[in-house]
Parts: C-alpha cells; sequence; structure tokens
C-alpha cells in the first residue's frame, strides 16, 4: 500500500492540465459538466482519505472510542510515517469540514439576503434597481430573478440588453450556482482544486454567453455587451493580480464570441486537436479519480479487516 | 400556552417580511404631498402596526438613506427620498458591498477588467466592424 494512502491527496494536481485543456478546447457546457465531476469526485476521495487517515491517527490516542485493533501494527504499517500523518490528519480534517460548512453557510446567507434586499418589489421575473453601479445578476430562489442596475442598461443598445437577459436568464435556466457551489465546496476541501473552480467561473459564463448568442441569433451582440459591461464595471476592484499580463476572463469571453461557434457534438473525435484534449482530459481524470478511489477504498478495507466483530 | 404559540406564529412570518414592511411604509410616506408624522403614517397602514414599529421601521430607512426627516416641535416629520426600487437598490448595494466573495455565490455579468485587459478588450470590440450597427 505505502504511500498509495497520498494519492487523494495530491492527485488533484493532475486536474490542472485538464482544466486547461477542457477550457481551451471543450464547448463551455461539456467543460463545466466535465471540470465539476472530476472536482467533485476529487475532493470526496480526497476528503475520505483525509478522514481514514485521522482515524489511524485517533486510534493512536490514549482513552479514543475507536477499536483496538485500529491502531494494530498491521494497519499502521499501511499508512506510510503513520505517527506523524495520522495526527496531522486530525486539525486538517477538521480545518477542511469547517471551511466546507463556512463556504456552504455564505452561499445560502448571500442568496437569503439578496433576496431580502428584493422584498416589497412586485414579483417579477427582472428587476430593475436605481443605481449609478452597473451591475447585473442572477439571484437564484423560490423565483429566480435577473437583477440589474439602471446604470448597466443605460450603457446598452436594445439587442445588446437582450443578449445581458438571455445571458443571465441561461445561468438561472441551467442552475449554474449548482455547479459554482460544487467547485467552491471542493476547493475548500483540497486547495489543488482550486484552479478547476477558476476554470469552472469561467466556463459557466460562456456557456451562458453561448447560450445568449444562440437564443437572440448573433454572437457579436453577445460580444459587444459583455465588453461594453465589462469596460464601465473597470471601476470596481480587481480580484485578480493586475500585474499578471495574461488575459482576464472579459477579453477572452468577447474573443471567443467573435470566433466561431464552437462545437457542440458531445464527444469531438479523436483525430482532432479538441478531441485529443477532450480525451486526454477524460482518461487523466479518470485515472486520476480512480486511483483516488482505490486508496481510499484500500485503506477502507484494511481498517475493516482490523475491526473484531 | 396556546397563546403564546400563536404570537410566536404571528411574529414569525412579521420578522421575515421586515423588508415588505420597509416598503409598505414607504409607500404610504410617498402617497403624501409633504412631510408626515409618525402619527400619519401609522393610521395611513391602517393601524395594525405599533407606534413604535412604524417609529423603528422610519429611522431603519433613514439610516438607509430612503426618508429624510426634520425636527418639527418635540417629533419629527419623515418625507420619502428614494422609492421602492430605489430602497431595493440601497439594501442590495450593501449586500453585495459586505460580501468579499459574492463573485463566488452569484454570476455576475462580467467582472472587473486589469489595465492590460482594458486595452485587449478595446482593441477587441474596435476590431468588430458591426459596432454601432442594429
Amino acid at each position: 500500500m505505502g504511500v498509495f494512502v497520498f494519492l487523494p491527496l495530491v492527485l488533484p494536481l493532475t486536474a490542472w492540465p485538464v482544466a486547461r485543456l477542457a477550457e481551451h478546447h471543450l464547448h463551455p457546457r461539456m467543460a463545466t459538466w466535465l471540470l465539476t465531476g472530476v472536482s467533485g469526485v476529487l475532493a470526496m476521495c480526497s476528503t475520505l482519505s483525509l478522514a481514514l487517515l485521522m482515524v489511524v491517527g485517533t486510534a493512536q490516542l490514549p482513552g479514543n472510542p475507536l477499536p483496538d485493533g485500529w491502531s494494530d501494527p498491521e494497519v499502521r504499517e499501511a499508512v506510510p510515517y503513520d505517527e506523524i500523518a495520522g495526527k496531522l490528519a486530525i486539525p486538517t480534517l477538521i480545518l477542511v469540514l469547517a471551511s466546507c460548512a463556512r463556504a456552504a453557510w455564505r452561499h445560502h446567507r448571500v442568496r437569503r439576503r439578496a433576496g431580502r434586499a428584493l422584498e416589497g418589489l412586485p414579483a417579477t421575473s427582472v428587476v430593475v434597481l436605481p443605481d449609478a453601479n452597473p451591475y447585473a445578476y442572477a439571484l437564484p430562489g423560490r423565483k429566480d430573478r435577473v437583477v440589474v442596475t439602471t446604470a448597466m442598461l443605460a450603457t446598452l443598445t436594445g439587442p445588446e440588453r437582450r443578449a445581458l437577459f438571455a445571458h443571465e436568464r441561461a445561468h438561472l435556466t441551467a442552475r449554474h450556482h449548482r455547479f459554482l457551489l460544487t467547485v467552491q465546496l471542493a476547493a475548500r476541501a483540497n486547495p489543488f482544486l482550486r484552479p478547476l473552480r477558476t476554470a469552472v467561473t469561467y466556463t459557466t459564463e460562456r456557456w451562458a454567453d453561448e447560450e445568449a448568442a444562440t437564443r437572440i441569433g448573433s454572437r457579436r451582440t453577445v460580444a459587444r455587451a459583455v465588453g461594453k459591461a465589462a469596460l464601465i464595471s473597470r471601476g470596481a476592484p480587481a480580484v485578480t493580480l493586475a500585474g499578471f499580463a495574461s488575459a482576464g476572463p472579459a477579453p477572452r469571453r468577447v474573443a471567443a464570441l467573435l470566433g466561431p461557434a464552437p462545437a457542440a457534438r458531445l464527444w469531438p473525435s479523436l483525430f482532432t486537436s479538441a478531441g485529443l484534449a477532450a480525451w486526454g482530459a477524460a482518461a487523466g481524470t479518470t485515472i486520476s479519480a480512480l486511483s483516488s478511489a482505490n486508496s481510499a477504498v484500500t485503506l477502507f478495507l484494511i481498517l475493516k479487516a482490523a475491526t473484531p466483530l | 400556552m396556546t397563546k403564546a404559540k400563536r404570537e410566536d406564529h404571528d411574529t414569525h412570518p412579521r420578522r421575515r417580511g421586515q423588508g415588505e414592511l420597509e416598503a409598505q411604509v414607504l409607500a404610504a410616506l410617498r402617497q403624501a404631498p409633504g412631510a408626515r408624522t409618525a402619527g400619519w403614517v401609522q393610521e395611513r397602514l391602517g393601524g395594525d402596526l405599533a407606534y413604535t414599529t412604524v417609529i423603528t421601521i422610519l429611522t431603519r430607512l433613514h439610516v438607509k438613506g430612503a426618508v429624510s426627516r426634520e425636527r418639527v416641535g418635540r417629533s419629527f416629520e419623515w418625507t420619502a427620498v428614494a422609492d421602492e426600487a430605489g430602497l431595493a437598490a440601497l439594501r442590495m448595494r450593501k449586500v453585495l458591498d459586505g460580501e468579499a466573495d459574492r463573485g463566488a455565490v452569484l454570476a455576475s455579468f462580467v467582472t472587473a477588467l486589469s489595465p492590460h485587459d482594458e486595452r485587449l478588450l478595446r482593441d477587441l470590440l474596435a476590431q468588430d466592424p458591426t459596432e454601432g450597427e442594429d
């Protein structure tokens, strides 16, 4: 067994190139599903393996309520550096669980507060707020709503406004907040999964852009709407490092919209660069996920065998 | 016991609908041609709200900047400054400003731009031949 126990903790590193490939070569809808799925599976394996390590660690502590068999030499042999790893796993797992709980709670708090801010207004699906700050949000809830400010609408022409609304509707129809919550929790469970969160944040936007382009029948109009909206929102503090000279999400979205539509086929042929990327991503992910699951299951079985029944 | 329980049931939806109460008070004030007292607002709302509740709501609206007040004698007279949508905008702003990672929750139409991105974006839009049409 050996170092295999630690594999689920570091295998998420392999998701980085997968995220890049999927982001660039796959249809955004498929990239979102693929990356969110990968993220969820890897995070679960990582947390499970952490929990199993913690069991080994806790079993060493005097006065623990766990079966004595779990700290047998045979079990310890399966875990390299069991003394350190087991004990380190205890605070780490607590930290992971607390961090995930906090993220989930925060997610619901933002949605609840935003919903409450609109109380007293007629229950329309689009809410226009008089505000000099340009923003537009898709607000999922018992009643899905699109919130947009007058400042945002003022900069867009009629067709561009339709593009904006189609974009936000696409977020709501496809329940993008669930994808975003999944990758956010996964990134909390294992920091190596953070690039997947960034990638999915981008692919959901691209997905909504493509849906909007199909709905209103003009990729250029959507591109112009995204571009103009980004330019008037530029006063907001940038989350990304300004020194980084790589293009941020907005210019990449506009460039993608000004280019040809991505192939909507579910699985492209293996003999194209997109196909190679897709299949490579899928294969890499499957191997990562299987290895993760394998070591988690192996450790589980060892512990089960060591449990006196 | 049963009375206490019923009261509990009564206050619960009220607590949840605080935003609605604010909107109602604001709507009442907006119908007035000028500044009005809290008592006038209470009467206008049909009297199912306690006077202190009306005062509390008016004060809260004042903090949010949706109403202004002027001291007349020993009490205040209140005037609506914003409408219901304006009040919602002020409340939404507070929610958004208070959440550092709101982007992780609410899918925003666009995110902030770096100076490099801005140049890139202007170049991209300038290339677009249909700019200004339709």
